[in-house]
């Protein structure tokens, strides 16, 4: 039947007559690409569904951490859609976090497609930028994290770019690259809206960094935003602790264990704190006297010190690094630095009643420069020191600091 | 304003004779385009549009039927691994014995034997049958690929267009393979490559007569697709890299496991099809089945990568997401599947297939490598997996060129040629040296047809004029001198036959008998040129083929033979008898 009509109909078309010959292919193609187009919206639209059920179900694998499943699903999401960005994403995103870093490379190669289709999108560079932290690779994550930042964001823009820049600065201190972390922290705090929790997850970002003035700066700002916030005081306390800056730290310290009784770590610093305000004889404000007294506590601690730690350590700092010491005697040898020491405090302690003249204007220092040696001397050696000797140290290191 | 008068006795001027002018010449531009050189370019164009819908259509139809017999993403160890390749199996084998005798197989061969020797008449039936067969037998899962039905759909629709339009003999014979690139162009998404397969594999010569025609159909047929079905590429192409010269060393290697692999492959299909086809004619029925049951074994058990044409998995193997065991295991099981899917009859292409295996094959060389000279291998498995694609191409189908330029197409990345041609020089030589005859024309052979192939007529040694060619004869007779001198100089020479040389160019010849008679006719003070007849000899060139000397010997003894640089210089000559002796001593 098919043959009799195809005869029948080229009988009709008269051979001689090519510009009707032109018409009937043109109207023949014409009408061809209409029934195959839509034959093909068709079929891609029930491709599409099938699609957005497996993309669904992906989502919720996703949820629940099942990430192989979810990797199944999206990629059958994509079998039925292939050209879907948001199936490819999240197929990239979920190859990424699956833990298999033999799949790492197939997300970067799906997030890449997608990035050289819309370099501008911030989630793409995003998805991208996780991959390159995974790497650990520090210049690539660094460029798709700000390319994030800078990218377009479908919707909260401001809120989306401060959360990239806080992962990227977590990326950066993770990776050891403080420079690089503080630099994006002072970009951070430059443009933090007065939200107290924000300020607050910037404070603790400053800390992360070391870097304690940014920090106290950031937990000042959240207890002018809200006086009472107790965790802001904390921080506040323990940021003026770190810079040397004790009765401002006794004085947020303080209120924080008020604000919040509970606040063991607080406590802990305040009874730290109150000792080195109670033991440092540099504090301004003290009579000679009590300075006096002081250096020459300071100085009996010292002392007590050295020989717990010669003790710890199983020496005995009685006997003198003679050339006659036989060296395969069982008596541990002590470190040199620390009979240097015994014999330097050995040799000051007669001086001590000497504090109280006018002539010896250089003692005090001399005696504290001593106390402070084998404070740091027997801190590296006999490990953190506890209580008055912590005070100690603590002095040491802010005089440190304020010389520098 | 014109400055000439019209003349007195011209017709007035009218204000019709410039649309009149406009319509006679439009008249005859459109005549003109229809005269039949160019009607058959358009033609061409209109063949494409038709393959190119016609085969988005097919893989509509594959998609479809894998989606509804497979689901999205098939399941190892589900029971419709081993029902559906082997029921849909035994479907195609009834559609192919009953309804469709013609779509058994890839679909080249039948489409070099329309144009070779049916005069490019392929039946419509063709078409139907292989669009049917070929979307169950790939969509249920056999190891096949959709791209040489659509290169024989293609060819069947230009054939059934230039019957209906009744254009000559010579113009139908050559829709085949117009039509044949264009589904090949819309099926594979690559039209240098499809023009280049055509040409190598179909066409079986080079010849630039239906370059043009094939060329634009191949680029609408791929429009046609890319409108549909969007310009994405087949596989997300990985980022390749080619650093250092002594990178090659391994992708030598790559070519030296490709020509096995190619070799293996081939001589498995070319040892299992006769003796499958030899069977009584009732097992047919049942061979496609079993192929699929073996296909769907392996996908059972654990390798459902194997099933169809395995695109997917191939750009999973381009990024890195198989270990090269793994890589290489799919290679071997691939082998298997294809030769069993191919063998048993189902209707189906080996394009896919051999990409395949060749990309599993690439990745696991090039994983093997990394593991044991590294310091030779610093390419990414994406570019191992790229170019063994191409190495299985030049090994297993023969298609050197081919294979080059479908790399190049589908890496859209010109850095990786250099490996690539190396890889595949190796595989060609150690396929060629291991398996003679070529995959295509072991099948035309099989199937008990004659047809060229490009391969072989590469390798014939052609015989040229220079190795027919005498010396410069001692005696080179002078148009200007008079026949009695022309004569007393022949007197003491043994040839019978002399060169004259013409004034002021060009040859003549003429006998020893006929200068001795003009001499005793009393002719001798006539100057030899004025006897000779008007038309001169043609003269030859040393380069040209030896069949070009057979047309001048037919009419002159002797045919000088000169130098391309030189008109005036003679080289040597040629006669009847060295042009037959050079023949009779090959």
């Amino acid at each position: 039947v098919p043959r009799d009509f195809a005869e029948r109909l080229s009988r009709l078309v008269p051979r001689s007559s090519p510009l009707l010959i032109l018409l009937l292919l043109t109207l023949a193609a014409v009408a061809g690409f209409a029934a195959v187009g839509h034959l093909v919206a068709r079929f891609n639209a029930n491709q599409q569904s099938r699609g957005r059920k497996l993309y669904a179900a992906g989502l919720e694998d996703i949820n629940a951490n099942r990430y192989s499943n979810a990797i199944a699903a999206f990629r059958a999401a994509l079998t039925c859609d292939p050209t879907n960005s948001q199936y490819q994403l999240s197929l990239g995103r979920a190859l990424r976090d699956s833990g298999d870093p033999l799949l790492l490379d197939e997300a970067e190669s799906y997030l890449l497609a997608l990035w050289q289709r819309a370099p501008q999108d911030a989630a793409i560079n995003l998805a991208l930028a996780r991959v390159a932290a995974r790497r650990g690779d520090i210049q690539d994550a660094t460029r798709y994290y700000h390319n994030a930042m800078y990218g377009v964001w479908s919707s909260d823009a401001d809120a989306n770019r401060r959360t990239v820049r806080i992962e990227l600065i977590q990326f950066l201190l993770k990776q050891n690259a403080v420079a690089k972390a503080e630099s994006e922290l002072i970009a951070l705090a430059s443009s933090l809206p007065q939200d107290p929790a924000l300020h607050l997850q910037a404070a603790r970002l400053f800390d992360q960094a070391q870097d304690y003035a940014g920090a106290r700066a950031q937990y000042e700002e959240v207890l002018h935003l809200g006086p009472a916030n107790s965790a802001a005081l904390s921080g506040a306390g323990e940021a003026a602790y770190n810079l040397g800056d004790y009765l401002a730290a006794q004085r947020y310290l303080q209120r924080a264990i008020n604000a919040n009784p509970q606040d063991v770590h607080s406590r802990q610093l305040l009874a730290t704190t109150e000792l080195v305000l109670r033991v440092d004889p540099y504090r301004s404000h003290i009579s000679d006297a009590e300075r006096n007294r002081r250096i020459a506590a300071a100085f009996a601690q010292a002392g007590q010190r050295l020989t717990a730690c010669a003790q710890q350590l199983g020496i005995s700092l009685q006997s003198s690094p003679t050339p006659s010491a036989t060296p395969a005697s069982n008596t541990a040898q002590p470190p040199k630095s620390l009979l240097a020491l015994q014999s330097s405090w050995s040799a000051m302690k007669p001086q001590l009643p000497h504090l109280r003249s006018a002539a010896e204007s250089d003692l005090p220092d001399s005696i504290m420069d001593l106390v402070f040696q084998i404070e740091q001397q027997t801190a590296g050696q006999c490990g953190a020191p506890q209580g008055y000797d912590l005070a100690l140290l603590l002095i040491s290191q802010k005089r440190e600091a304020a010389g520098q | 304003m014109s400055d000439r008068l019209p003349l007195p006795n011209s017709p007035a001027p009218s204000s019709l004779a410039a649309p009149r002018a406009i319509s006679s010449r439009l008249f005859a531009t459109v005549e003109s385009v229809f005269q039949e050189e160019v009607f058959f370019l358009i033609l061409s164009v209109f063949i494409g549009i038709f393959s190119g819908l016609a085969v988005v259509c097919f893989r509509l139809a594959i998609d479809w039927t894998h989606l509804a017999l497979l689901g999205p993403l098939p399941q190892t160890h589900s029971w419709h691994m081993l029902a559906v390749p082997s029921l849909v199996g035994l479907v195609v084998a009834v559609l192919v014995m009953q309804l469709f005798p013609g779509v058994r197989g890839s679909g080249v061969n039948q489409t070099k034997a329309a144009l070779y020797i049916f005069n490019g008449f392929i039946p419509f039936r063709t078409a139907v049958g292989k669009f049917i067969c070929s979307a169950l037998a790939i969509g249920s899962g056999q190891s096949l690929g959709p791209e040489d039905p659509s290169l024989q759909i293609g060819a069947s629709i230009a054939s059934v267009l230039g019957r209906q339009l009744e254009i000559s003999r010579e113009k139908l014979r050559l829709m085949a393979p117009v039509g044949a690139a264009a589904g090949l162009a819309a099926a594979f998404n690559a039209p240098i490559s499809a023009v280049l397969f055509v040409i190598e594999e179909v066409i079986g010569r080079w010849s630039a007569g239906i370059l043009g025609s094939v060329v634009l159909s191949a680029v609408s047929s791929v429009v046609i697709v890319r409108w549909f079905l969007g310009s994405e590429p087949l596989f997300r192409i990985p980022v390749t890299t080619f650093k250092r010269p002594s990178e090659l060393i391994a992708y030598a290697v790559l070519g030296l496991a490709g020509g096995l692999a190619s070799v293996a492959f081939a001589k498995s299909i070319g040892y299992l099809r006769p003796r499958l086809k030899a069977m009584p004619r009732w097992t047919q029925y049942f061979q496609p089945s079993l192929a699929g049951l073996i296909v769907g074994l392996i996908a059972f058990l654990g390798a459902p990568q194997v099933l169809g044409a395995g695109y997917d998995s191939m750009d999973q193997a381009m990024h890195g997401q198989y270990a090269w065991k793994l890589l290489a295991i799919l290679a071997l099981l691939k082998i298997l599947a294809s030769t069993v899917s191919f063998v048993s009859g189902a209707p189906g292409g080996m394009f896919a297939p051999t990409l395949f295996i060749g990309a599993m094959l690439g990745g696991a060389v090039g994983g093997v490598e990394r593991i044991f000279v590294p310091q030779l291998t610093t390419g990414s498995t994406g570019t191992y997996v790229l170019v063994g694609m191409g190495v299985l191409f030049a090994g297993f189908l023969r298609a050197p060129m081919t294979s080059v330029f479908m790399v190049l197409e589908v890496s859209g990345n010109y850095e990786i040629v250099v490996p690539v041609i190396v890889a595949n020089t190796f595989a060609y030589l150690v396929s060629r040296g291991l398996q003679p005859v070529p995959i295509f024309d072991l099948l035309t052979r099989q199937d008990g047809l004659s047809l060229p192939s490009l391969e072989e007529e590469r390798e014939e040694t052609i015989l040229r004029v220079e190795d027919a060619m005498l010396p410069v004869p001692d005696t080179i007779l002078n148009a200007q001198d008079y026949v009695d001198a022309n004569a007393r100089r022949v007197q003491d020479a043994t040839e019978s036959a002399f060169l004259v040389r013409l004034h002021p160019t060009g040859w003549s010849t003429i006998g020893r008998d006929q200068l001795l008679r003009l001499f005793q006719e009393g002719k001798g003070e006539h100057k030899l040129g004025s006897l000779l007849p008007a038309q001169g000899l043609p003269s030859l060139y040393p380069d040209l083929p030896l069949e070009a000397a057979l047309r001048p010997l037919n009419n002159f003894p002797l045919v000088p033979v000169v130098n391309r640089a030189d008109v005036h210089r003679l080289e040597g000559v040629v006669s009847r008898d060295s042009v037959f002796k050079r023949y009779g001593a090959r």
